[in-house]
């Protein structure tokens, strides 16, 4: 398995790109990557040129987080001023606009299904679970606070949340926080299941194997990524070799690697078999806020295709094979 | 121990060979172990050896080290090693080897609490145990417990003062400990014993930091960059350095030296960001300084030669606002990276929520709504939301809020939270302004302010409020003038600047300052251009009032829709009045013209545009411009009006002359004169007006006349008028004024206004009593020299009475006895006066040209010393060289004329005759009218009859008595020449011209006719002709009877008449003139007695002679009594040894043979005084 750049812009945007996914294929058209930015734009690219499509403004903050509806029909897009604005892929058209309480929109999600989009709430110490159909938040599912701690203790604030990620089955949602804790929830029934203990410093990536709804993928502040058991609570791996934080994490389609991007400025591919670093890509000239895979399916996938956004202003292609 | 090979190989085998000699003897053993030791082979051998030595001497605490060294690094036995390292330690507990080892040990096996007890039990059994008290210094630092490792660390330099690890440890123990100094001193050492140690340089720096002492912060980290140049300590230490700085200089108002640190760094804060981009801090610092940058950078006029105009100015104006965008936008993302990267931190919200205020401040067209809250509020309550506890981001909320409800809630919550906390009742105080709840915002303000008095809004508060409980004008500038002081606020300086408009402050420097730092941050704005146009104006820089209107202009041109037409039409109205006072009245009847199209002319602008018109010359224009502004009158407020009436009067004063001025006053409602400023105007015009027709409209506007100032000057003003009305075509009335002014001054002793003008006119007076006492009216007072007076100031006085008298009052009477009758001793006063006038203004050309004067008065009395001719030499020159000389008007060419004459008389005395010639030629050539020029001729038939140049002085003594003099001293003295010098002449020419001359000087005729007949007299006597010499002085005596000169001199002749024609009728003219003389003056001149003595001896008065005698004795000062004084005094002796017994008289301190002794010694040349000791002898 290996890395191979094909592409790669400079000055993709005004400023740092801080977000990356890639918007499934529809009928009509390939899947397209959509990155967002400190400059407020989200701009939308066409793989494997990277033409520029579009460029949606209206953020009034640094967009920090977006999100493909499975689909691919629909987008979200988040900045730091916590609004949420969903908009439709093709023609921009804004569908809803959620506002939250400032602080408390981070990472978020579309469900595998696309009935749901999670929203990791920052300061809340919760994530926000949104209808998709009539836009309205259906559940607030919280981290609970440790025992004896008093609702205005300031020790919440470590519990800031910061990921979120679903299972690929969709049953399970976890979360991770500034102090390291991941959090996993059982979405049917709305309930906090348990945490998953091991990183020393805020978890800013999280991702689910999409072949195997147990195993979890998490980056962190503390250099290291980690492999969970997330049903059976427990740590079944740590991968090491970045030599700061670990800014993101996107796990191939195949199941067979993971990606992930650092704060010192590379990119590696971690064969999960061998659980090492098999290629470190050092193009990118600033820390890298995000990696993503093109997922599976439609048509005219040639092959797959990794992403990878940074704050030098660039985004890079790759091809995985 | 530089012990060669074989010296170790021979060591070594003798001590092997004593060892088997002596296998029991410890200290052997040890030996050895020392010299095998040091081999690296035979270790193993050196053990067994220490082993040995020990066994046979446990107390060998050496031995056990190297046996602890053995165990711990060549046969790696732990428990051994740490046995023998404490065996050797509780033998030597100083031993820092061992213990150091042992420590390390333990450390290694993670025994601190083991460590601590070693330790201890060392450091408690020797305090010498200094390698304990380090461990200990180290491990409680290590535990956080500052003051005991403060005591530890302190005993541990003891032993190992040139540790920069220890003094690194104590500085760190002193710094947490909060003792600041403490910490940096050790520090400072640590740096001085190792100048790499960059810890101790960034802690010290830091601590500079948290002192406030940037500058030396910003060295000790550039010094720590130079060791590590990428430490990021170091760098952001130095960027916060940098920023402390420069935030300094902008509370200062100095924003370009601010802008241009931030400059600096924002280099070294991008270069951080570069290295460390993942610390949220270093993105905050750098956002941080980024905002300071956006608010700080001044607008500059770039280029000053480059004329402004709208263009010009809105894209300069453009660019700066540009900047500051770029560098508000940079901050913003500067600080959405640090949020992205730490997004727990509250502060950060409150850092985005302050910038994206600032940038919808400074881009109106910016905010772009999604919701309900603004962006900037929004991101208050995300700060809130992380922490609501926090009082500071309450009152952040309160700022950024829109709505008064949430405002004055988040402020009372800021509150609630803290009750002192100053900016939110300062903030609360502003809001409650805004609503109108005056009351209450001035109890937010008092509290605020009494919290915290170094706050500047509730300063500003109070200042804005003065109609709510209405402190004063001044007051309220003084609280203004704290805020801007405080705070360099544009908004501060331009209310300022409006404030002292009121209150009369315009032209104070503060207001200057101020309004010249608002213009930096506030270009866009017309007030503050307009302002600070209005200060220039005010401390006369015209050229630059004019500008900034201009400029203003262009501001309000720029941003035309959301300002009153109101302003354009002031600062329109302020440009007119500028150009006007500038000189340039063509422009300024052109904006004028403007104005009047636009319809607002105004009545200040009909009066600029009048006056405009009126400089042009066209005088037709301006009276119908006057017209128009006459009839406006009905509509205009009471203050305005006066100055419309007044200005109109003026106008037509200059324009159409005095009666066409009183025509239209007279024809004018005297209500509109009720002020002080129309009672001057009116009384100004009344002064000058012969027929008093003004008398009702002068007698009800004086009545408005309150402040005493306004009341002397009015005084002023009549006594001037005085000198006009009751004065001759040709004359003024000085008696008149002098008597008006006298009056006044017994009211008002105190206004140097009347005093100086007093002074003044005593000396314009031609009677010669009054120029006598004229400095003696006014009063030179250091404190206020600078300002000037009336027409004349008291040192102008002084100056000009020093030289009126002939008498410049030398205390030392060795040079002459004066005459004068007038005590006017303020000779050596202005003398001194005027060299300090001259220090403090050594530019002022009337001080110099006074004080060569008064020294050439002094120089003249005491004869003209060599120094003191030196001294007026050079003053002259100096004098003379001043570019003020080189102006055609009179005065000017007076004083130089003055001066000239000077250095030819200082020539003349010095005996460089060529040097005199030249002068006076100088002085002869300069334009002036011929009774001055006189004089130079004069002076130059002085110089040639000094030279013998008998054809040249008929020459100038002709033209002299061509050009006439207008004083009567000028005939005299020619007089004087002429009979001298003989020169060819018609007598009779000089003195009809002279008495035609003094009769049309009437007060002083007969004064100066008197000195005339003197000088006959004396040439009389000269000629041997007695008699007719008696007549002369006889009638200047009677003309002048009370001078004592002519007296004596009357006197005399008749006592020489007396004895040559034996006539006893002139013996007893004599003794009259004589006893006149001796009556009238108040300094008793002598002579003047021993004469009448004789005469009355002659007379066969004894008793008379006597007492004239005796009299004589003390009109003399005692270091000058001639010789013949003493010997009359042996007369008088005589004459009383032979009577009564008069001790107590003066002649009888010494025996008469005493005096003629004395006299002899005076004079030893005369026979007389020999031929009376011979007789006295032969008596006795």
């Amino acid at each position: 398995m290996k890395l191979a750049g094909l592409k790669s812009i400079e000055n993709a945007h005004d400023e740092s790109v801080w977000a990356a996914t890639w918007v499934a294929a529809t009928d009509s058209r390939p899947a397209l990557l959509l990155t967002g930015s400190l400059d407020e734009t989200v701009k939308l690219w066409r793989a494997d040129e990277l033409d520029l499509q579009r460029t949606n403004t209206g953020h009034c903050l640094g967009v920090v987080s977006v999100s493909a509806h499975p689909s691919g029909v629909i987008a979200a897009s988040a900045s730091l001023d916590s609004f949420v604005r969903v908009f439709d892929v093709d023609t921009n058209a804004s569908i809803a606009t959620l506002e939250a309480p400032p602080s408390e929109v981070w990472q978020m999600q579309f469900d595998p299904k696309g009935t749901t989009l999670a929203v990791a709430g920052g300061g809340s110490a919760s994530v926000k679970l949104w209808d998709t159909a009539t836009w309205k938040l259906i559940a607030s599912l919280s981290i609970p606070r440790p025992e004896g701690s008093k609702p205005s203790d300031k020790s919440n604030s470590k519990k800031f949340v910061l990921s979120v990620a679903w299972s690929p089955d969709g049953r399970r949602l976890a979360c991770g926080s500034m102090d390291g804790t991941i959090s996993v929830f059982d979405v049917a029934r709305a309930k906090f299941l348990h945490h998953l203990e091991g990183h020393s410093m805020p978890v800013r990536s999280l991702v689910y194997s999409p072949i195997d709804a147990r195993v979890l993928f998490s980056a962190s502040d503390d250099t290291h990524v980690h492999m969970y058991d997330a049903e059976g609570k427990s740590q079944v791996g740590a991968m090491s070799g970045h030599t700061s934080w670990v800014l993101s994490v996107d796990a191939s389609p195949d199941g067979a690697a993971i990606a992930t991007g650092s704060s010192d400025r590379t990119v590696r591919l971690w064969d999960l078999s061998m659980r090492a670093a098999v290629q470190t890509m050092s193009n990118h000239t600033d820390q890298v806020w995000g990696v993503s895979f093109r997922p599976m399916g439609g048509n005219g996938n040639r092959g797959g295709r990794l992403v990878s956004i940074s704050d030098d202003k660039s985004i890079s292609l790759y091809g995985y094979s | 121990m530089n012990k060669t090979e074989e010296e170790k190989e021979l060591l070594l085998r003798q001590l092997k060979e004593s060892l088997d000699a002596n296998p029991d003897d410890p200290s052997l053993h040890f030996d050895l172990g020392v010299c095998l030791w040091e081999r690296a082979e035979s270790k193993e051998t050196a053990a067994e050896h220490f082993v040995k030595a020990v066994k046979l001497n446990p107390q060998n605490a050496a031995a056990f080290r190297y046996l602890g060294h053995y165990y711990s690094g060549v046969s790696v036995d732990t428990q051994r090693a740490l046995k023998c390292y404490q065996r050797a330690i509780s033998l030597i507990p100083d031993d820092s080897d061992s213990g150091d080892a042992l420590c390390d040990l333990l450390e290694q096996g993670g025994k601190e609490s083991l460590e601590v007890a070693v330790c201890r039990e060392a450091a408690d059994k020797s305090p010498k145990a200094f390698w304990a008290f380090s461990r200990i210094g180290f491990l409680q630092l290590h535990q956080c417990k500052w003051s005991e490792a403060v005591q530890s660390l302190q005993h541990a330099i003891r032993g190992y003062h040139n540790s920069p690890q220890l003094w690194e440890a104590l500085g760190l123990a002193y710094q947490r400990l909060g003792m600041f100094t403490a910490a940096i001193k050790s520090y400072g050492r640590a740096i001085e014993l190792d100048d790499t140690s960059i810890y101790a340089l960034i802690e010290s720096g830091n601590i500079f930091l948290m002192l406030g002492s940037f500058r030396k912060g910003i060295e000790q980290f550039q010094l720590a960059l130079k060791i590590s140049p990428q430490n990021v300590s170091a760098l952001s230490g130095l960027a916060s350095a940098q920023l402390g700085l420069s935030k300094e200089c902008i509370n200062l108002g100095a924003f370009r030296w601010g802008a241009s640190l931030l400059e600096d760094a924002h280099e070294v804060a991008k270069a951080n960001t570069c290295l460390y981009g993942n610390m949220s801090c270093v993105w905050k610092l750098h956002g941080d300084i980024q905002l300071t940058y956006a608010k700080c950078f001044p607008w500059m006029e770039e280029n000053h030669s480059l004329e402004f105009d709208v263009d010009t100015f809105n894209t300069s104006i453009l660019s700066w606002k540009r900047t500051c965008l770029m560098a508000a936008v940079s901050a913003k993302s500067s600080y959405q990276k640090a949020l992205h990267l730490a997004p727990w931190q509250a502060n950060i919200y409150i850092d985005i929520a302050i910038t994206s205020d600032l940038i919808s401040s400074l881009n109106e067209s910016y905010e772009h709504h999604l919701g309900v809250w603004k962006l900037s509020e929004k991101m208050a309550l995300g700060a809130l939301l992380l922490e609501g506890d926090n009082y500071d981001y309450w009152v952040a909320l309160g700022c950024f809020s829109d709505h008064n409800a949430l405002k004055q809630h988040a402020l009372i919550r800021g509150l609630q939270l803290d009750v002192s906390l100053a900016v939110a009742w300062a903030y609360l105080g502003k809001l409650y302004r805004q609503e109108d709840e005056k009351k209450i915002a001035r109890q937010a303000f008092d509290s605020a302010r009494s919290i915290d008095p170094s706050l500047a809004l509730p300063w500003a508060g109070m200042s804005a409020d003065t109609h709510a409980r209405d402190p004063s004008l001044d007051e309220a500038f003084e609280s203004c003038l704290r805020a801007a002081q405080i705070l360099p606020l544009a908004e501060f300086q331009i209310g300022l600047a409006m404030l002292s408009q009121h209150s009369g402050h315009l032209s104070s420097s503060q207001v200057f300052g101020a309004i010249q730092q608002a213009i930096q941050r506030a270009p866009y704005y017309p007030e503050s251009h307009n302002m600070y146009g209005l200060v220039c104006e005010a401390r006369f820089d015209y050229q630059a009032a004019v500008a900034s209107y201009r400029l203003a202009r262009y501001a309000i041109k720029s941003s035309a829709d959301t300002i009153p037409k109101s302003l354009f039409q002031d600062v329109s109205i302020n440009l007119a009045r500028s150009l006007s006072r500038a000189g340039n009245a063509l422009e300024a009847v052109r904006e004028c013209e403007d104005l009047k199209k636009e319809g607002m002319l105004n009545a200040e602008g009909l009066q600029l545009y009048a006056f405009s018109l009126w400089q042009l010359g066209r005088h037709d224009l301006a009276l119908s411009v006057a017209k128009n502004l006459a009839a406006s009158f009905s509509t205009m407020e009471s203050s305005s009006a006066a100055a419309s009436v007044s200005f109109i009067c003026r106008l037509l004063y200059n324009i159409s002359g005095l009666d066409s001025a009183i025509n239209s006053i007279l024809k004018m409602p005297k209500a509109l004169f009720q002020s002080s400023k129309m009672s001057f105007i009116v009384s100004a015009f009344h002064a000058l007006d012969k027929s008093n027709r003004l008398e009702s409209v002068v007698s009800s506007s004086r009545s408005t006349l309150a402040s005493p100032e306004d009341i002397t000057g009015m005084h002023y003003l009549v006594a001037l008028g005085k000198l006009v009305k009751n004065g001759s075509e040709s004359y003024l009335g000085f008696d008149s004024g002098i008597f008006h002014l006298r009056k006044i001054l017994h009211i008002y002793p105190n206004s140097n206004l009347i005093r100086n003008l007093l002074g003044y006119l005593l000396l314009s007076s031609d009677k010669l009593k009054y120029t006598h006492i004229a400095s003696r009216s006014c009063r030179i007072e250091t404190s206020n020299v600078t300002r000037k007076e009336g027409l004349k100031s008291a040192w102008e006085i002084l100056g000009a009475g020093g030289v009126a008298c002939n008498v410049i009052g030398s205390i030392d009477m060795k040079f002459s006895f004066p005459t004068c009758g007038y005590e006017c001793l303020n000779g050596p006063k202005s003398v001194q006066e005027l060299q300090k006038c001259l220090r403090r203004e050594p530019w002022n050309h009337n001080v110099r040209y006074l004080l060569i004067l008064n020294l050439l008065q002094k120089a003249r009395e005491e004869r003209f010393p060599k120094h003191l001719c030196t001294i007026l030499e050079r003053l002259i020159t100096v004098a003379i060289s001043s570019e003020s000389y080189s102006k055609q008007h009179m005065s000017y060419q007076y004083q130089k004329f003055q001066l000239l004459l000077c250095a030819s008389e200082i020539s003349l005395q010095v005996g460089n005759i060529i040097g005199c010639i030249k002068h006076a030629e100088n002085a002869s050539a300069l334009l002036l009218p011929d009774g001055y020029l006189f004089f130079g001729h004069l002076m130059l038939c002085r110089a040639y009859a000094a030279e013998g140049n008998t054809r040249k002085l008929q020459e100038e003594y002709v033209r002299c008595l061509e050009l006439k003099a207008e004083y009567h001293i000028g005939w005299i003295c020619l007089k004087i020449m002429e009979s001298q010098y003989e020169v060819l002449a018609d007598s009779n020419i000089l003195e009809s011209n002279f008495m035609e001359f003094s009769k049309e000087q009437k007060n002083s005729m007969d004064y100066w006719v008197a000195i005339f007949s003197l000088v006959m007299g004396l040439f009389s006597i000269r000629n041997k002709d007695l008699l007719s010499a008696e007549k002369c002085l006889a009638q200047a005596c009677s003309l002048a009877g009370s001078e004592s000169c002519l007296l004596l001199c009357h006197g005399t002749i008749c006592m020489e008449i007396a004895r040559q024609y034996h006539d006893s009728q002139f013996l007893s003219l004599a003794v009259r003139s004589l006893t006149k003389a001796q009556e009238t003056y108040l300094v008793h001149l002598p002579i003047v007695s021993i004469l009448l003595a004789q005469a009355e001896g002659s007379l066969r008065s004894k008793e008379k002679w006597e007492k004239n005698l005796r009299h004589e004795w003390f009109t003399w000062p005692p270091e000058m009594r001639p010789a013949e004084l003493f010997f009359q005094m042996h007369l008088l002796a005589m004459q009383s040894k032979v009577g009564l017994d008069y001790s107590s008289r003066v002649e009888s301190c010494q025996s008469p043979q005493k005096w003629v002794l004395r006299a002899i010694h005076t004079n030893p040349s005369c026979l007389r005084y020999w031929k009376g000791l011979h007789k006295l002898v032969e008596l006795a």
